[in-house]
């Protein structure tokens, strides 16, 4: 016998189900640091010691004598990409 | 070279072109001697090597194989050590203070807030665990770099309201919605489209209290998203449906986190106008936050999203 107060909740309880993945295992989690993260010296830009102020790279240049190298682009390079 | 024979600097040419201060107009004046003359308000990135006092010595692009970047500067050291005297050794040329910097194009992070380093990689799966993926586009499997700015209001809110094992309660809806719209995004290969609004379709964080020890309560994350720009995922030009979980710790005495370690990992599908060369379909994008930095200048740097600093900070 069809008893929609039974039907309903259930169809309900699917559409959740659907998007309730299960969370993340904790080898899933670590993994997933481990793999997303730069391994040590992989990132050889972030290595060099970057100032972030072009004036502030006069004023440092201007001091120890050596000229400024500026590395420029759409989306900071330490910031993006 | 670039630590031993430069002073090494980094900037955002959106900001730097359009800055009006002195550091903007020293920039424009200086690459509008190269070939980054900045018509119409044109970007004006690339590799430059210049003098204290404003003069352009060599100029390239990025995107180079190294070798051409590296003659490049070997270039413009070269002119650099053949100028007189007067222009280039340590304390000839004098570099005052920059004044007052434009307020529209100058970002710094939330006093007392925090600052969590965040990457971005594409992703495979071997059995039970992620690695690192396959990109034909150069650079494209290489780990995105980001930054997420919380303000200190916003630390002290993801404090439980009991410090009790297992109370669960949900992350502020503020942070959810920034980590959502401008951190669980494809960076890998350029400027990313950041999510508008109507594109979260669903971002459940979720805290739970798992330890409470001497230094603080350590907090584990939780969380389910899927982010879209079309309501009916399925027939999205772009989306990401990710699962999230992580570590933080919070601390009562300072009212701060000094632990934010999340990731995010689901399938992304579809790419931006700076991020042409998806991989085809669906297929798997890694985000990981942490660890909380700010010490350094690099560590500082604004935000992708911060452009638009209102909307970052939700407040539109």
């Amino acid at each position: 016998m069809f008893h929609s107060r039974y039907v309903l909740p259930a169809l309900l309880a699917g559409a959740v189900a659907v998007h309730a993945d299960p969370p993340l295992t904790e080898s899933e989690f670590t993994s997933a640091l481990k793999a997303v993260r730069p391994a040590t010296g992989e990132d050889k830009f972030d290595q060099i010691p970057w100032l972030t102020s072009l004036w502030d790279a006069r004023q440092q240049a201007a001091k120890a004598g050596k000229p400024i190298l500026l590395w420029e682009m759409d989306g900071h390079p330490l910031g993006c990409g | 070279m670039a630590q031993e024979d430069f002073v090494s600097v980094t900037t955002d040419d959106w900001y730097q072109r359009r800055r009006q201060d002195a550091e903007g107009e020293f920039f424009r004046k200086m690459a509008s001697q190269g070939p980054r003359t900045g018509e119409g308000g044109a970007t004006r990135q690339g590799i430059y090597v210049l003098t204290a006092d404003g003069e352009l010595l060599s100029f390239k692009n990025a995107g180079q194989n190294a070798e051409v970047t590296r003659d490049e500067l070997k270039r413009g050291l070269s002119k650099f050590q053949k100028l007189p005297a007067n222009r280039r050794t340590s304390g000839a040329v004098e570099v005052g203070e920059p004044g007052r910097l434009d307020p529209n194009y100058s970002r710094s992070p939330p006093v007392g807030g925090i600052i969590v380093r965040v990457h971005t990689r594409i992703l495979d799966r071997t059995g039970d665990e992620y690695c690192k993926g396959a990109c034909k586009t150069t650079g494209g499997d290489a780990s995105a770099r980001d930054f997420l700015w919380l303000t200190q209001a916003e630390v002290r809110s993801l404090a439980p309201k009991k410090a009790e094992p297992s109370f669960t309660y949900d992350v502020p809806k503020a942070i959810a919605s920034r980590i959502a719209q401008f951190h669980l995004i494809d960076n890998t290969r350029g400027e990313p489209p950041f999510w508008e609004r109507q594109h979260t379709r669903r971002a459940k964080l979720t805290l739970t209290v798992s330890r409470i020890t001497a230094e603080g309560i350590e907090l584990q994350l939780d969380g389910d998203v899927l982010l879209s720009t079309d309501s009916d995922s399925t027939k999205a030009a772009r989306g990401y449906e990710a699962r999230l979980r992580g570590e933080l710790r919070y601390l009562p005495k300072t009212q701060t986190i000094d632990r934010f370690d999340v990731a995010a990992v689901g399938e992304h599908w579809g790419e931006g106008t700076y991020t042409r060369g998806a991989r085809p379909g669906r297929s798997i994008l890694g985000v990981a936050f942490g660890p909380v930095v700010g010490d350094k200048p690099a560590e500082r740097v604004p935000p992708q999203g911060a452009r638009e600093i209102g909307r970052y900070f939700g407040k539109y």
